[in-house]
C-alpha cells in the first residue's frame, strides 16, 4: 500500500471500561477513520470480578480485567487494524502486553499526572498505586503516556498520528463509546 | 497340701516361668547355685519324686493363655486443616460488534459532479461548538441507533467535508440541523425569522455530501422560489440548483433529469404535473428526500395539492412551517397525512396528538433562544370610525344583518362572510368619502418613521386597500409587494426598498408577503386590516422581527373599536390557546376550536340555522 494510502485508510482505536455499580464493568471499543467517522464499534457484555478475585489479584485485578480480558477480546474482535489504540483507562495499558501496536493513555482530569517522562515517582507514605511507569510525551496540544517498558512506541504513535494531532480531539470519541454503551445497555 | 515344697518343687515351679519367658531351662536339672547368689556347701540333688498334686486354682491356664492386647486409637484434639480449592477462571466475555459503512468511500456523487477526486485533506479544522446527533425515537434497531451515536459532532462532520458558512450558524440552529438529520420524519415548525430555511439547507447539504441522499424536491409557495434560490446561494454554494419552471415540455424534460441533486418546484405545479410526476419512470421523480416549505399549504387533505404532493415517490420527508396549526388540530393531520398517512387522525384529542407527534416535531420561540434578539414592541392601535366611516357602518351593518334575518333558514355562512368583509373594508376606508381614521394614524405615525430614518412595513388583506394607500403614501415613496406585482419584478422591488433610503414603506399583502422574506432592516410593521389568523399575522411581523434586525421592532395593530373587528380579535385570542394547547403540553385550558359556524354567525347576534358543516375556514370565503 502507497504511503500517500496509507494516511488516507488511517485507523485510530478508542478503548474505555465504564463500571456499573449493577452490573459490572463494560468495555466499548471504537475504530474512527481519520476524520473521526466510526469504522467499527464493538462492545463487551458486563463482567464482575468476584470477590476471590479481588483478594487473589490485588492491584493486578484492573489490568488483568481491563487490558488481558476486555481489552484483549475487544481488539481480536475488530477487523481493522488501527494504528494505534487510545484509552482513557490506565489499567487498560496492560493491552499492550497482547497486541502488537502502541497502546496510549489520554489521560483525563482524574487520571495521575505521572509519567513525567521516563522519571519514576516514589511514595513514601503509603503503598504504590501505580506501579508501572509511564513515559509522557506531547503530541500536538495532547498529553500522551505510553507504558515505560513500551516507550519505543512512542515514535511510533507520532509517525501515526501526528498529522492529524493538531486538529483530532482525542478525548471526544470516549464520550462517544460511553454513550453507546448506554444505549446499548438500555437495549438489553 | 502338707508337703514341704523342695528344691525340685521350686525348680519346676521357676522352670514353667522360665518357660513363659522362653528362655532355654532344663526341666530335669537345674543348678540351685546359679539360682543362690551366695555359694553354700556342696549341695547334691536327689529326685524325691515327692507326689505333687496339682490344684486347680486357675493359675495354669491364666500362665498359658495368649495375653489379650488391645490396641486404642486415640484421635488428636483440635480441627484438622482443611484444602479449600479456588478456582480462578477467566470471565467469558461477549461481544458484540457493528461494522458502519465506510463513510469516505460515500462522499458520493456531488463531488464527482464538481470534478473533484481528491480525497478530503488530513485533519479536520477544530470546532468551537459540538452538537451531537441524537437517534429518532422511531430508529428501533440498537445498530441504526448506534450509526448516529458514534457519528462526530455535527461540527466536526461539516469540517471534514470542508464545508463553510457565511457566518457561525446559532446554537439552536445547530440543534435544529442535528434534529433533521438524522430523520426520515420530521417537521421544523420554529416561529418564524429563526432560520429554518438555513436549517434546512445545512441538512440536506450534509446529507448530500455523506451521499444518504442524491435527489432532493423542494417545494414551496411561488413568491419564495427567489427567496430559496438565494439562501442556497449563500448556504450551499457548492449544491447545484435546479427550479422547475417553463412550459409543459420543459418543466417535464426538467423533472426527468436523473442526476440533478436539489430539484425547486412550487406548490402550483404539482397539481399541474402531477401526470409526469406519477408516469415518469427514470430516477428523476423518485426523491431520496422532499421538503415542503410552508406545508400549511397541504393541511386541506382534500385540495389538489395535498393530493399531488401525497402522490410525489419519496424516501425521507421533511415539512417546515412556522404555523403548523393555523386553524384546528385538523391542520396538522393534514400535514402528517403527507409525512407518515394515518398516523394521526381529526378525533384525537389535543393532548393525545400533542404526545404523539413529540419526537417528530422541533418548535423554538424566539423568547426561547434568542434572548440577544431585540424587543418586539406592540402598539395596538383602538381607533374610533371617523363620522362618515361610522355612518356608513351603521347603515351596512343594519342592512345587512336585516338581509340575513330576512333570509331565514336558507342564510348561509357564505352570506355572513360577505358582510363581514363589507365591513372590514368600511373600518379602512369609508367607500363614499374615502375617509380613513386608520389612514390619518398611519400618516402620523410614518411622518416619525420617515424623520428618524428608518423604514417600515404595511400589511392589508386587500390589494385594493394597499393600492388605495399607495395614492395616499406619496411622501413616503412606497413600493408594492403583492399579487398583482409580477413575480420577476418582485426581487427588484425588494432590492430598491433595502437600498433606496428615499423608500419608507413598503406596501405587503398578507398573502404574497406574509412568508419567506427577510426584510429585517425595517423597523415598523403596521397592520392596517388584521387577518383572520393569528399565526398568519405573526408570520407577517416576524419579516421585519428576525435574525438580523439592528433594533426593536414596533407592530401596530389597528383596531376600530365598537366594530366588527373588536368581535373578530376576541376569537383570535381563543385560537393562540389553542395552539399553546397542543405544542406546550404545560396548558391545562383544553382549545377552544376558533371560528366554528355559531361563532361566525355569532358575530352579528344571529342564530345558527343549524347547518351541518362543524368548522369552517373564513379565508376561503375571503379569498
Amino acid at each position: 500500500m502507497p504511503a500517500s494510502d496509507a494516511k488516507f485508510n488511517l485507523a485510530i482505536g478508542f478503548l474505555t471500561v465504564i463500571e456499573f455499580p449493577e452490573q459490572g464493568l463494560f468495555g466499548g471499543y471504537l475504530i474512527l477513520n481519520r476524520l473521526s467517522r466510526p469504522l467499527e464499534f464493538h462492545c463487551t457484555t458486563p463482567i464482575k470480578p468476584t470477590r476471590a478475585q479481588q483478594i487473589l489479584y490485588g492491584p493486578t485485578l484492573q489490568p488483568y480485567l481491563y487490558g488481558e480480558q476486555i481489552g484483549r477480546t475487544l481488539a481480536t474482535s475488530a477487523k481493522t487494524r488501527p494504528v494505534a489504540v487510545l484509552t482513557d483507562r490506565e489499567p487498560a495499558l496492560a493491552l499492550r502486553e497482547f497486541i502488537d501496536v502502541p497502546v496510549v493513555l489520554v489521560p483525563g482530569q482524574s487520571s495521575p499526572a505521572g509519567g513525567e517522562d521516563t522519571d519514576s515517582r516514589y511514595r513514601i507514605d503509603a503503598a504504590h498505586v501505580n506501579p508501572h511507569r509511564l513515559a509522557a510525551f506531547q503530541l500536538g496540544p495532547h498529553r500522551l503516556m505510553v507504558p515505560a517498558e513500551s516507550a519505543t512506541d512512542r515514535e511510533a504513535v507520532v509517525a501515526a498520528l501526528g498529522e492529524i494531532a493538531d486538529s483530532f480531539d482525542f478525548r471526544e470519541p470516549f464520550e462517544r463509546i460511553r454513550e453507546a454503551i448506554e444505549e446499548a445497555r438500555r437495549g438489553g | 497340701m502338707d508337703q514341704p515344697l523342695g528344691p525340685t518343687f521350686v525348680q519346676e515351679v521357676l522352670g514353667r516361668a522360665n518357660g513363659l519367658c522362653g528362655s532355654e531351662s532344663s526341666a530335669g536339672s537345674i543348678s540351685v547355685g546359679n539360682w543362690f547368689p551366695h555359694p553354700g556347701p556342696s549341695v547334691f540333688t536327689e529326685n524325691l519324686a515327692l507326689p505333687v498334686a496339682l490344684f486347680p486354682t486357675g493359675w495354669n491356664r491364666a500362665v498359658t493363655r495368649q495375653p489379650d492386647i488391645k490396641v486404642m486409637r486415640q484421635e488428636p484434639k483440635g480441627e484438622s486443616p482443611c484444602v479449600v480449592r479456588v478456582l480462578i477462571r477467566a470471565p467469558r466475555i461477549r461481544v458484540r460488534s457493528f461494522v458502519f459503512p465506510d463513510p469516505v468511500a460515500k462522499l458520493g456523487s456531488l463531488q464527482s459532479s464538481e470534478g473533484s477526486s481528491t480525497p478530503p485533506p488530513l485533519g479536520l479544522a477544530k470546532p468551537t461548538t459540538r452538537t451531537r446527533l441524537k437517534p429518532p425515537a422511531d430508529v428501533i434497531k440498537l445498530a441504526d441507533r448506534l450509526h448516529y451515536v458514534l457519528q462526530p459532532s455535527l461540527e466536526t462532520l461539516l469540517a471534514t467535508e470542508s464545508l463553510n458558512f457565511p457566518c457561525a450558524p446559532f446554537a439552536y440552529q445547530w440543534e435544529g440541523v442535528a434534529f433533521l438529520y438524522p430523520r426520515q420524519i420530521a417537521i421544523l415548525a420554529d416561529e418564524m425569522g429563526l432560520g429554518k430555511t438555513m436549517q434546512a439547507i445545512t441538512a440536506l447539504r450534509l446529507l448530500l455530501h455523506t451521499g444518504e441522499v442524491q435527489r432532493v424536491l423542494l417545494v414551496c409557495p411561488k413568491p419564495l422560489v427567489a427567496n430559496w434560490q438565494r439562501e442556497f446561494h449563500v448556504w450551499a454554494p457548492e449544491i447545484p440548483l435546479l427550479v422547475i419552471e417553463g412550459d409543459q415540455a420543459r418543466r417535464r424534460w426538467q423533472w426527468e433529469l436523473p442526476d440533478v441533486p436539489v430539484k425547486l418546484a412550487n406548490y402550483e405545479l404539482l397539481p399541474r404535473d402531477r401526470e409526469i410526476l406519477e408516469g415518469a419512470q427514470g430516477p428523476g421523480t423518485d426523491f431520496d428526500l422532499v421538503i415542503l416549505d410552508e406545508s400549511q399549504r397541504i393541511k386541506n387533505r382534500l385540495s389538489a395539492t395535498s393530493q399531488a404532493a401525497q402522490a410525489l415517490r419519496r424516501h425521507r420527508v421533511w415539512a417546515m412551517t412556522g404555523t403548523p396549526i393555523e386553524n384546528s388540530p385538523d391542520d396538522l393531520v393534514g400535514i402528517f397525512d403527507f409525512l407518515m398517512p394515518g398516523y394521526l387522525s381529526p378525533s384525537m384529542a389535543p393532548r393525545r396528538m400533542a404526545r404523539a407527534v413529540g419526537d417528530f416535531v422541533l418548535r423554538r420561540t424566539k423568547d426561547q433562544v434568542l434572548t440577544d434578539l431585540p424587543p418586539k414592541l406592540f402598539r395596538d392601535a383602538e381607533l374610533e370610525l371617523t363620522p362618515a366611516q361610522r355612518e356608513t357602518y351603521k347603515l351596512a351593518e343594519d342592512e345587512g344583518v336585516l338581509r340575513l334575518t330576512e333570509l331565514g333558514d336558507s342564510v348561509t355562512i357564505q352570506h355572513v362572510f360577505e358582510l363581514v368583509l363589507r365591513l372590514k373594508q368600511i373600518c379602512n376606508f369609508d367607500p363614499v368619502t374615502g375617509e380613513s381614521s386608520k389612514l390619518e394614524r398611519l400618516q402620523a405615525d410614518l411622518e416619525e418613521v420617515a424623520a428618524s430614518g428608518r423604514k417600515a412595513l404595511v400589511f392589508s388583506q386587500w390589494v385594493d386597500t394597499l393600492e388605495r394607500l399607495r395614492d395616499r403614501l406619496q411622501p413616503f415613496g412606497p413600493l408594492e409587494f403583492h399579487g398583482r406585482i409580477p413575480p420577476r419584478q418582485r426581487e427588484a422591488v425588494l432590492r430598491e426598498f433595502r437600498e433606496d433610503p428615499d423608500r419608507r414603506v413598503l406596501l405587503i399583502s398578507y398573502g404574497a408577503g406574509g412568508v419567506g422574506l427577510n426584510l429585517q432592516f425595517a423597523s415598523y410593521v403596521f397592520l392596517f386590516d388584521r387577518w383572520w389568523n393569528p399565526a398568519i399575522e405573526d408570520q407577517a411581523i416576524n419579516r421585519a422581527h428576525r435574525i438580523g434586525s439592528s433594533g426593536p421592532v414596533t407592530v401596530t395593530r389597528f383596531l376600530v373599536v365598537d366594530t366588527i373587528e373588536e368581535r373578530i380579535d376576541r376569537i383570535l385570542q381563543e385560537k393562540r390557546e389553542l395552539f399553546d394547547t397542543v405544542f406546550s403540553c404545560g396548558v391545562n385550558t383544553r382549545p377552544k376550536f376558533g371560528l366554528t359556524q355559531e361563532q361566525i354567525f355569532s358575530l352579528f347576534e344571529l342564530k345558527c340555522p343549524g347547518a351541518a358543516v362543524p368548522q369552517a375556514d373564513p379565508r376561503s370565503a375571503a379569498a
